[in-house]
């Protein structure tokens, strides 16, 4: 069942357009990979979809909602409640340790301190990163780092993961055990995931592929069933 | 990907100690869970090659009971052979040697820009279909490590593929203007 | 490096370094303006003692404080003070991007600049500004002593604007200025310019800053209590004579250093306090920064505080001088006559008053450079963070509370060691025994010394002490601006935190 749609949707920086009409299906606990190159307007869509940036034209809908046209306060509500987003790096309060910036959004959603502490806890083990919960984001390496913040963005159990180059800063073992994890974490509690990267291999933990070239929609890859001669273009 | 070199993985599986025939197929395809599946004929074959050359020994008497029933066991020249296997460096790519590079080339000699890059993509959609059925066996819960080494080198291997088509398909019309002058 | 290259690279900066720019420019302005008007005081000549004039007093000026040669120096000690809160502002536009600044310095180390080319590179950019600040400023001293020179109709002026400072103390206050600046600026950015690669990675800081604040303020206050004594005792003494302005030089800047490295106590403290006890995101947050840099609350309150210490001493004195002249009314009164209130050393603390309110004027001004900066280098962050949907409201108050937390107790702990000092100076008033000669008739027979004397008594009025109040609304006064103060600041930085939450600030990964 498709639960996020985007229809048409464009977007400019100034004169230059980042997204010139995209149209995309999310259905529920689907994992869709968004590739192309650099400037392609791969982040873009995806803040768009999490309702981060209003597209210029175009419309953005949530279970049948409109959301483009929804308040920042009210798209606010959305993302902290329904959605969770993970960057490349440097979300993580750097004054706040591993366990408080997980509990964050748990704490803004009225949860109490102690629960909050303990699921950030729960968290933390699931990506093997119990041992920093007391650490500050400057004392932990990369890797460290992006595991806290993947916990961050799962703990309120989204119904929806926007992951913008998740492993960009990570070195190959470790990006893959991180976006392992986030895979089997994500189909667990059926939480679907916008993965934005330019790398096919990261591309390949998605169900299906979304090629964007010059603000449009390239190609989109469905799996196994892409004929093998001819036409993709 | 060169070939794999068979009587040195069945030296060894024997290193352990001795073993029937179907039981080294069965640890060959347990060990290398993504390589092709040995079949019994070429087991018995290579086995028969490596006791002519002295490198095993049949271990069990029961010769006349077929060769399914006779266990085979590493000489001291076969651990030798083995020992100088492993401490050899494998020459890292000396030939650019492959059906997907030769396949673009004759289709720019014989065809036109459009044709080569109609192969491009298409071999792109299969190798990505590829890329994603392999990171699916590594994702799954119940993979085992062996199964997630493997994986990974397939992985690594049609991730390199697929850098190179996808480069490729951006070269293509220079690169035929440079074949058909 | 060519001249031209230097300058090209010296341009070579964002908005926030135009703002920097223009901010250094600024603050050198108001610097010499406070220095050249000091100046200015301490040129007044004093004429030589004539009987019409014998106690040398200029009379060409309205204002005590410009005509009596024993109060120019007080006056132009207090212009001169008057440039601490602003060079504390020029510290915190120093800061003003800084990050972003540091970041480019390093980035012209690794592409092979030395740390000389580097730290050339600063020091243009501060000097020339400073410089341009004081050549404004002393431009604008020109033309205001023009202006405001209008005598009055009995000829008197209000400001000593028939003087001029000596040509080279002119040119002191213009050039001195920006090489101090600059120096100042040298020094601050030699951690970039001895790395490429910038600042390094900061270890935590696990303990918060001792309670010795603590000393440095009893010390301080010590001293100004033993003052009183130590004059008592070696009145006459010459060899002693250095010890009072020590003590008294001493003893304030114990004292304010006290409160502003207190203040960074009072930040981790709260940090921790409220760390354990929040329940909501905005605390914690604000807790967090608070633990994370509690020096920060000391370098943004500084100028304030300082202000605060002086104006709280500022109060205590003019509580002296009401109860003073209180008493004195009172003394007179009981001989039978009535002087009515004497407005001279009041009026005087007026002007006192005034330049405390100037004090704290420009130290919210550096307050607001600070905090802004403080936003502006976390918007990456706090971009990130609406981004994951915390609401800008939740942002807005753990601002709030990062800013109001440590000022609160900061701002009474300020005004409370200023009203110490001053009390230390001052706690109690006392009138002599005392004998007038009073004539009770009509001025004819007053004036006749022949009748005179028949008609005089001697009236004799007992010694009279009296504590000094504390001036608690006075002081009650100087918490709510300071608190209004930090309150207009923290408005100011919730304008630019919605501007540093644009979600653009995503881009610049």
């Amino acid at each position: 069942m498709t639960q996020l749609q985007a229809r048409g949707v464009v977007r400019a920086y100034g004169p230059t357009p980042a997204l010139r009409g995209v149209t995309l299906d999310l259905a529920e606990g689907e994992i869709v990979a968004v590739t192309g190159p650099s400037g392609c307007g791969k982040s873009t869509l995806l803040h768009c979809l999490a309702g981060i940036l209003r597209p210029d034209a175009g419309e953005v809908t949530w279970r049948g909602h409109r959301i483009d046209t929804w308040s920042e306060a009210a798209r606010s509500r959305l993302r902290r409640t329904e959605f969770g987003v993970l960057f490349q790096f440097g979300q993580l309060v750097a004054e706040l340790t591993a366990a408080e910036n997980v509990a964050l959004p748990l704490l803004l959603a009225g949860t109490g301190r102690r629960e909050a502490r303990t699921a950030a806890f729960t968290w933390l083990e699931r990506f093997g990163v119990a041992e920093v919960a007391d650490v500050r984001p400057g004392e932990m390496s990369g890797g460290q780092q992006q595991r806290c913040a993947t916990a961050r963005a799962l703990v309120t159990e989204p119904r929806v993961l926007f992951a913008d180059e998740p492993t960009g800063a990570l070195d190959t073992l470790t990006g893959e055990q991180v976006l392992t994890q986030l895979v089997r974490l994500a189909r667990e509690q059926r939480t679907a995931v916008v993965l934005v990267t330019h790398e096919p291999r990261i591309a390949a933990y998605a169900d299906r592929e979304i090629v964007l070239r010059d603000g449009l929609v390239d190609h989109t890859g469905l799996g196994l069933d892409v004929p093998l001669a001819g036409g993709a273009r | 990907m060169g070939e794999v070199s068979t009587p040195h993985v069945l030296l060894g599986l024997l290193a352990g100690g001795s073993r029937h025939g179907y039981e080294l197929k069965r640890a060959h395809d347990e060990r290398l869970p993504r390589a092709r599946p040995l079949a019994f004929g070429q087991v018995y074959a290579t086995l028969g090659r490596l006791e002519r050359d002295g490198l095993v020994a049949t271990a069990g008497q029961d010769r006349v009971a077929g060769p399914d029933r006779t266990a085979y066991a590493l000489t001291d020249q076969g651990r030798d052979t083995l020992d100088q296997w492993l401490s050899t460096v494998e020459p890292p790519m000396p030939y650019v040697a492959s059906t997907l590079f030769a396949k673009v080339v004759v289709a720019l000699l014989v065809a036109d820009v459009d044709r080569a890059r109609s192969y491009l993509i298409a071999q792109r959609a299969a190798h990505t279909a590829r890329l994603r059925e392999l990171t699916a066996v590594k994702t799954d819960p119940s993979a085992t490590l062996s199964d997630v080494v493997a994986a990974d080198f397939a992985i690594a291997h049609l991730d390199a593929d697929l850098r190179w088509l996808h480069a490729t398909l951006g070269r293509v019309a220079d690169w035929h203007r440079e074949v058909h002058p | 490096m060519r001249p031209t290259t230097l300058v090209r690279l010296a341009l070579a900066g964002t908005r926030t370094d135009t703002a920097r720019v223009a901010l250094t420019a600024l603050s050198a302005l108001l610097a010499a303006l406070a220095g050249l008007a000091a100046l200015t005081v301490l040129a007044i000549p004093t004429p030589a003692a004539t009987d019409e004039n014998p106690n040398r007093w200029s009379e060409q000026y309205h204002n005590a404080l410009l005509v009596e040669p024993g109060l120019r120096g007080g006056t132009a000690f207090a212009l001169l003070m008057l440039m601490i809160p602003v060079l504390a502002l020029a510290g915190q536009c120093a800061r003003l991007g800084a990050p972003a600044r540091d970041r480019r310095l390093a980035a012209l180390r690794l592409a092979g600049a030395t740390p000389g080319q580097v730290t050339r590179l600063v020091v243009l950019e501060t000097g020339v500004a400073a410089l341009l600040g004081t050549l404004v400023g002393l431009g604008a001293y020109l033309v205001g002593r023009d202006l405001l020179h209008r005598p009055d109709a009995r000829g008197q002026l209000a400001l000593p604007t028939d003087v001029l400072p000596s040509t080279g103390a002119l040119v002191g206050v213009v050039l001195g200025l920006p090489v101090v600046a600059a120096l100042a600026t040298a020094l601050m950015v030699r951690t970039v310019t001895t790395s490429p690669l910038g600042v390094s990675r900061k270890a935590a800081r696990e303990r918060g800053p001792g309670p010795w604040a603590g000393l440095l303020i009893g010390f301080g206050v010590a001293s100004f209590a033993v003052i009183r004594p130590v004059v008592h005792r070696f009145d006459d003494s010459e060899e002693l004579a250095w010890l009072v302005p020590l003590l008294f030089a001493v003893g304030a800047l114990a004292a304010m250093i006290g409160v502003v490295t207190g203040t960074g106590w009072i930040s981790y403290h709260c940090g921790r306090l409220l760390r354990r006890h929040a329940r909501r995101a905005p605390a914690l947050l604000a807790a967090g920064r608070l633990m994370a840099d509690p020096w920060a609350g000391s370098r943004t309150f500084a100028a304030l505080l300082a202000a605060l210490i002086f104006g709280g001493a500022a109060a205590a004195q003019r509580a002296y001088f009401a109860t003073k002249d209180q008493l004195e009314r009172e003394q007179s009164r009981l001989a039978g006559v009535d002087g009515g209130a004497n407005p001279f050393y009041l009026s005087t603390m007026d002007l006192v008053d005034g330049a405390v309110a100037v004090a704290i004027l420009i130290a919210t001004g550096g307050l607001i450079v600070a905090l802004v900066e403080g936003i502006v280098a976390r918007r990456r962050a706090y971009a990130a963070l609406v981004a994951t949907g915390v609401p800008r409201a939740a942002l807005s108050r753990s601002v709030a509370w990062q800013a109001l937390a440590p000022a609160v107790p900061a701002i009474l702990l300020a005004l409370t060691v200023g009203t110490l000092l001053g009390r230390g100076l001052v706690a109690e008033v006392s009138t002599g025994v005392s004998s007038t000669a009073i004539c009770e008739a009509t001025a004819a027979l007053c004036d006749d010394p022949a009748t005179r004397e028949q008609y005089t008594r001697i009236v004799h009025t007992p010694e009279m002490r009296r504590a000094v109040p504390v001036p608690l609304e006075h002081l009650a006064w100087l918490g709510a601006g300071a608190l209004a103060a930090v309150l207009v600041t923290v408005g100011v930085g919730l304008l630019f935190l919605r501007a540093s939450t644009a979600l653009d600030e995503l881009r610049t990964a």
